[in-house]
């Protein structure tokens, strides 16, 4: 897990930094590395074409709709809601990162587990759960009211609501990307500011903080792209935002055209975010500190900010963890009481793990051209290349699912709802955590090794398996491991494009929900939960033994 | 090294697993399906073959898996289904066009069924299908059939109110003291088929009036019926407006103790709007013989049986008992406006946008 | 016939706005340390990654042990070189042991042979049973003899030192510079040593190359190219040099420091630089002397002290430790070279025509005019 995502915090070299390499490309390069990397980004593409064919027959009312005040009402309550839960997730996540990296917390093993794992609750169901347990007359109310008379909760939905539950669920991406940051960082830059006379907080601001701006971008880039594409949280909560209008444009209208349009509008708002995290990332430097056995990150003491820091904790996990467990749990156990059958959902299971691992799997393979030509091919081509890969992104899963049955169904037919076009899917939707992940591992691994192997007369298929590889495979194991629970809790392309009776856990929930048969929801809900939480869970947990043992 | 040949194990081992346990449909047929692989070759009627059948339901699984399940014993065809929201699934249908692997498509509202019909992509169905239903009931150009009714009414909370609390007509509920105590979906499909009926019985300005009047009322926004109704219940709203059946699933659910009722407004406008869930063929659909069956058979004292005593909806062919609690189907001062007139939302998606229901 | 381990012939790179190489011509032979000197960007690392084969080059051509391996038609990889590389960070495999690092080039022995080898290097450089360690758990000099072990292993025809030691500490980095030269001398190995520290280049060449701006400034002993630099350049950068004015006389450099007996191919009146160090100059104090001392630096076993001459010029000159002269006395300043000074006439040196004998000290000062 600490290789997940862009820890780009490294020693500067006393001499200058290496001009990347200019080899030309030999035929296994360009058969193995841009040949690859130029068909996934072409696969990337595929939705965008989409829309552009479709949104070519969006009648004229359409587009002067895009002209509407109310239009323009909605862009801005989706920024809105785009910069609060990424300012949000970011204020809830470093401090996090930091409390449980660079501080003797306690228990802080097991906030490193807890921490990350909102991250496999979907948002539907988040959402969901917590106006039932939250809302002005949910769960907690009629508690309360029993109790101490409180006859209405403050009503959570709007803006502070949906911000609050897509915070919950996403600060994860930016927590994940800066505790990496934080375990690769140099301790001698914040020793040296304490020396000239800076205290803790001073020093966190002037020092740490901007080594970790660029873990903070890209984990923010993910997150501002979910908020976009986010349906299922804004819907419960009642926020207006973009992807609503896309869809009530699928759902009301059933004017695919229009759709087409609207979303080709969110893929310019995702070259946007796109452009600003560019700027805002900054240029990387290469090289992480070598082998160089690293002095064991000294942890400051927290004294009596012990007890602010663990109920810090102990609320975010709390919000985001327990009360969608706690509540889906209880609505089990009533339901179980009351006499409802729970189903054998062992082959939804078995459908969804293998779907995910597949998807893991695939993803990996087809990020790592782009990801290795992106760090160690840097150049104009290799870099847009690996910005492609984020530009279905922010879609609607809705969108993507009817780009690839457009593809499916008209050109590749024996393909169509079948098992690997639904791979094909995922990997389209969820690349870019891939690719993060990977691109992350391989900027760590320095250029000088893979040229002493070289230079010790191994060609560069060898060196990549015998070197690179086993360095970046905690890397890829993350990688795999965040696209495994993303994939577990997609909805509407698996609706669209599984095979016809492959049943998964998340359609399993999805039609249940939509009756509110809660008891029958709260099942595959908790396996989902479970089961999604299970690599993230080792991963974590290996990653501490590694971190400690260091 | 042992991590990375670990990883290549496991894909390995996985993708073996993915090809040995083809991802054949699990059917939802009892029977061991004679396996028809050559879906382009029309299945004839041989009852060694009984053959197959494709349909896509916007109806949830819980709902139409069982009676699904009942035609497939019954005949011994292989049924596969895909379930989904209706209107992805309309959009599926049309970007598949005529590669659709769907014989049938069975959808939760008409709308859905319009625009698959509109797109020329519905079979007109043969007259004895279309007769056994009310005009009322069924797509004028005879490509789609409703199979069970559903009747718009006004969920309201009965902890807080009596049934002569409520207002005859739909008008009612534009009044001041409704302030802040409705609960609407706009997005539903339902609801927006209601406002089409009231564009077409009142007219565009009176629609319009009524949809600022409840505007002006501070309805809260919900996504869809069962919210509603849930809502209603926890009192978080006094009414809402919904289609009648939810209400017995959370009676059933939650008990008769449930704060909620329905009212059928008897003014006999566009508010007592029965509609229908419906079913229509695809054109090229491969197995044109087995849709129809399928048809025939949800249309069959069997399967009406099923809606009215399971899923609590009306009944679309005489002579089946409804519900106890439901008020029966002639007893309703039902607005008597053919569905099939009812396809145009997409004027009341834009009006409803124009006066702020939607975005 | 001497056989040359390498041989550049007209190498050109060049790096953006870098200077990279450029033009660089030199060979080295088998079995000879080639120390590659020069400051920060004037092109000695990139030459080395030229022959390595990291980079291409842009024009020349690359030979080594006579097979062409970089030229217009043809690039050998660096795989196919067979060069040994000890990179400035080690570059160890930090998942791999010692054992298995040094072994990573022999992929093509036998596994007993591959075995005996290892076990030969690991003995060479002294670390026999530090085989099962990894990385992270060596001190900085065990990494750097490991890194030494794993280039040397598979015998590559030269072997390639990209600054080694800038990663020590002062003391082990003298120790090692030692040691590696004598596991290199014992194994008689052909190496490009790549260095900015001229001290450290002056010890480990068998000859030396000085490098500036991507051009190749010198290539000699080091004796010759401390003695007898070729540019201005070679003989600022070699030890701390000043530079004296003088006038070309019929007899020899007049300077302010006395008449130097060095004659030269230049016209009398013309006007050059000498290049002297510090033990070319000295003084005796006298009351009358015209320079001043402005600074002592007490270096151990001798002083360094700083003059000032008439023309307002500083100049150095050694004495030994027991000489004390306190700052601000007045000085004589003559010089005493023994040997004949390199002499720079705009820039570039002008061969000594002929070196006269040195009258002994005394007889040449300024103070009698």
């Amino acid at each position: 897990m600490a290789e997940l995502i862009e820890p780009q915090v490294f020693h500067k070299q006393t001499r200058s930094v290496w001009k990347p390499r200019t080899l030309l490309p030999g035929l296994p390069e360009m058969a193995l590395l841009w040949l690859p990397a130029l068909l996934v980004a072409a696969a990337m593409l595929l939705p965008i074409i989409y829309l552009l064919l479709r949104a070519g027959g969006a009648d004229l009312p359409a587009w002067q709709w895009l002209l509407r005040t109310r239009t323009l009402e909605i862009l801005g309550r989706t920024i809105l809601l785009v910069i609060g839960v990424t300012s949000a997730a970011m204020v809830v996540a470093v401090p996090l990162a930091w409390l449980t990296v660079r501080t003797d917390l306690p228990l802080g093993r097991l906030w490193s587990i807890l921490i990350p794992l909102p991250l496999v609750i979907p948002s539907y169901v988040g959402a969901y759960l917590f106006v039932s347990a939250l809302g002005p007359r949910g769960l907690l109310q009629s508690w309360l009211e029993a109790w101490f008379g409180v006859t209405r909760l403050p009503d959570i939905h709007g803006l502070p609501g949906a911000v609050i539950v897509l915070t919950l669920i996403s600060y994860p991406y930016i927590y994940l990307s800066v505790r990496a940051a934080l375990l690769k960082m140099d301790p001698t830059l914040e020793e040296a500011a304490r020396s000239l006379g800076h205290n803790l907080l001073k020093t966190f601001r002037r020092v740490t903080l901007p080594q970790l701006r660029p873990a903070i971008t890209v984990g923010s880039l993910l997150v501002a792209l979910y908020v976009l594409r986010d349906f299922g949280a804004v819907s419960i909560l009642r926020y207006d935002t973009f992807s609503r209008v896309i869809y009530i444009q699928y759902r009301s209208s059933f004017d695919r055209a229009s759709a087409a349009a609207l979303s080709l509008i969110l893929v310019a708002m995702t070259v946007v975010i796109l452009v600003l995290e560019i700027r805002t990332r900054g240029r990387s430097l290469y090289h992480s500190a070598s082998a160089t056995a690293s002095r064991p990150l000294a942890r400051f003491s927290l004294g009596a900010w012990r007890w602010p820091a663990l109920i810090f904790c102990a609320g975010v996990t709390g919000l985001a963890l327990l009360v969608p467990a706690g509540l889906l749990l209880y609505w089990l156990v009533r339901g179980i009481l009351a006499g409802e059958q729970i189903s054998n959902l062992w082959l939804a299971t078995r459908n969804s793990a293998l779907a995910s691992v597949l998807a893991a799997g695939f993803s990996l393979l087809a990020a790592l051209p782009v990801a290795v030509l992106n760090v160690r091919r840097p150049g104009r081509l290799s870099h847009l290349l690996e910005r492609v890969t984020y530009v279905g992104y922010a879609l609607p899963g809705i969108v993507i699912a009817l780009a690839l049955v457009f593809f499916g169904a008209n050109y590749a037919l024996s393909l169509y709802q079948t098992l690997p076009l639904l791979i094909f899917a995922y990997v389209v939707l969820f690349l870019p955590q891939a690719v993060g992940a990977l691109r992350a591992s391989i900027l760590q691994v320095q250029p000088s090794l893979e040229e002493a192997g070289r230079s010790l007369g191994h060609g560069p298929i060898r060196i990549f398996q015998k070197i690179t590889l086993p360095l970046i495979s905690p890397g890829v194991a993350a990688g795999a491991g965040l696209v495994f629970l993303t994939t577990m809790k997609e909805l509407p392309a698996t609706l669209i494009l599984a095979p016809i009776g492959f049943k998964t856990l998340a359609s399993g929930l999805w039609s249940a929900v939509s009756e509110a048969f809660f008891a029958k929801a709260a099942a595959p809900a908790l396996l989902l939960i479970l089961v999604s939480s299970l690599p993230m869970a080792i991963l974590i947990i290996k990653d501490q033994n590694k971190a400690s043992s260091q | 090294m042992l991590c990375r040949t670990k990883i290549a194990a496991v894909l390995l081992v996985v993708t073996l697993l993915a090809t040995a346990c083809a991802p054949a449909a699990t059917p939802t047929a009892g029977q061991p399906p004679e396996s028809n692989q050559d879906a382009l070759v029309e299945v004839g009627g041989t009852p060694a073959d009984p053959g197959s059948l494709v349909i896509y339901s916007g109806r949830s699984e819980s709902l139409v898996e069982p009676i699904i399940g009942q035609f497939a014993d019954l005949t011994g065809i292989q049924v596969d289904v895909r379930y989904g929201s209706t209107a992805e699934l309309a959009a599926t249908i049309l970007e598949e066009g005529s590669n659709s692997p769907a014989d049938v498509f069975f959808a939760q509202d008409p709308g859905g069924l319009g625009a698959v019909a509109d797109a020329g992509m519905l079979a007109e169905l043969p007259e004895g299908l279309l007769n056994r239903v009310e005009a009322r009931f069924r797509s004028p150009e005879g490509n789609w059939v409703g199979v069970s009714g559903r009747a718009r009414v006004v969920v309201y909370n009965t902890d807080k109110l009596s049934p002569e609390d409520l207002p005859d007509e739909l008008n009612g509920f534009g009044d001041p003291k409704w302030q802040g105590r409705i609960g609407w979906a706009p997005t539903n499909g339902s609801f927006q088929t209601m406002v089409t009926a009231m564009r077409q019985v009142w007219g565009e300005e009176s629609t319009s009036e009524w949809l600022e009047g409840i505007l002006a009322n501070d309805p809260v926004v919900y996504e869809n019926n069962t919210s509603i109704v849930a809502a209603v219940g926890a009192g978080e709203v006094d009414v809402g407006f919904v289609n009648h059946y939810y209400l017995y699933r959370f009676l059933q659910e939650e008990g008769e103790e449930f704060p909620a009722r329905n009212y059928f407004l008897p003014g006999g406008g566009p508010g007592s709007l029965i509609m229908v869930a419906g079913v229509g063929r695809i054109a090229s659909g491969p197995n044109e013989d087995n849709a129809l069956k399928f048809i025939d058979f949800l249309l069959s004292p069997v399967a009406q049986q099923y809606f009215a005593s399971q899923t609590f909806e009306y009944p679309v062919i005489e002579g089946i008992q409804t519900q106890r609690l439901l008020t029966p189907l002639s007893e309703l001062d039902a607005i008597d406006i053919p569905l099939g007139s009812l396809a145009d939302l997409q004027g009341t998606v834009e009006l409803l946008q124009e006066v702020g229901a939607l975005p | 016939m001497e056989s040359y381990a390498v041989k550049c012939i007209h190498l050109t790179k060049k790096f953006g706005s870098n200077f990279g190489v450029q033009d660089l011509s030199m060979s080295v032979r088998a079995g000879e340390i080639l120390a590659l000197v020069g400051p920060s960007g004037c092109g000695k690392t990139s030459t080395l990654r030229l022959i390595a084969g990291f980079e291409h080059p842009d024009q020349g051509n690359i030979s080594l042990a006579g097979r062409d391996v970089s030229g217009d038609r043809r690039f050998v990889p660096p795989e196919k070189r067979g060069v040994g590389m000890v990179f400035q960070d080690y570059a160890l495999f930090p998942h791999l042991s010692v054992f298995e690092n040094v072994a990573f080039g022999l992929h093509e022995c036998s596994s007993e042979q591959r075995k005996n080898r290892v076990m030969e290097m690991l003995e060479l450089i002294g670390l026999a049973d530090l085989g099962n360690r990894y990385p992270h758990q060596l001190s900085g000099g065990e990494r750097q003899r490991v890194a030494l072990a794993r280039a040397l292993a598979p015998q590559p025809v030269v072997l390639l030192l990209d600054e080694p030691f800038s990663n020590l500490d002062a003391d082990l980095r003298l120790r090692m510079r030692e040691e590696i030269r004598a596991v290199l001398k014992n194994i008689n190995a052909t190496a490009v040593f790549v260095t900015h520290d001229q001290e450290e280049a002056l010890f480990m060449g068998d000859r030396l190359a000085v490098m500036n701006q991507g051009h190749l400034e010198q290539i000699g002993t080091p004796e010759r190219v401390f003695q007898h630099p070729e540019t201005r350049f070679v003989a600022e950068f070699m030890g701390q040099t000043d530079f004296i004015p003088g006038e070309v006389r019929a007899e020899g450099i007049l300077t302010e420091i006395g008449l130097l007996p060095q004659l030269v191919n230049l016209p009398p009146g013309e006007n050059v630089e000498l290049a002297a160090r510090a033990d070319d100059i000295t003084f005796d104090a006298h009351a009358l002397g015209k320079s001043v001392v402005i600074g002592r630096q007490f270096k151990g076993a001798l002083n360094i002290y700083r003059l000032k001459l008439p023309s307002g010029r500083v100049v150095h000159a050694f004495q030994p430790h027991t000489c004390v002269i306190p700052v601000g006395t007045s000085v004589d300043v003559y010089a005493d070279p023994g040997h004949a000074l390199a002499c720079f006439y705009q820039g570039q040196a002008v061969p000594v025509l002929e070196e006269r004998e040195y009258l002994p000290l005394g007889n040449y000062s300024s103070s009698r005019n």
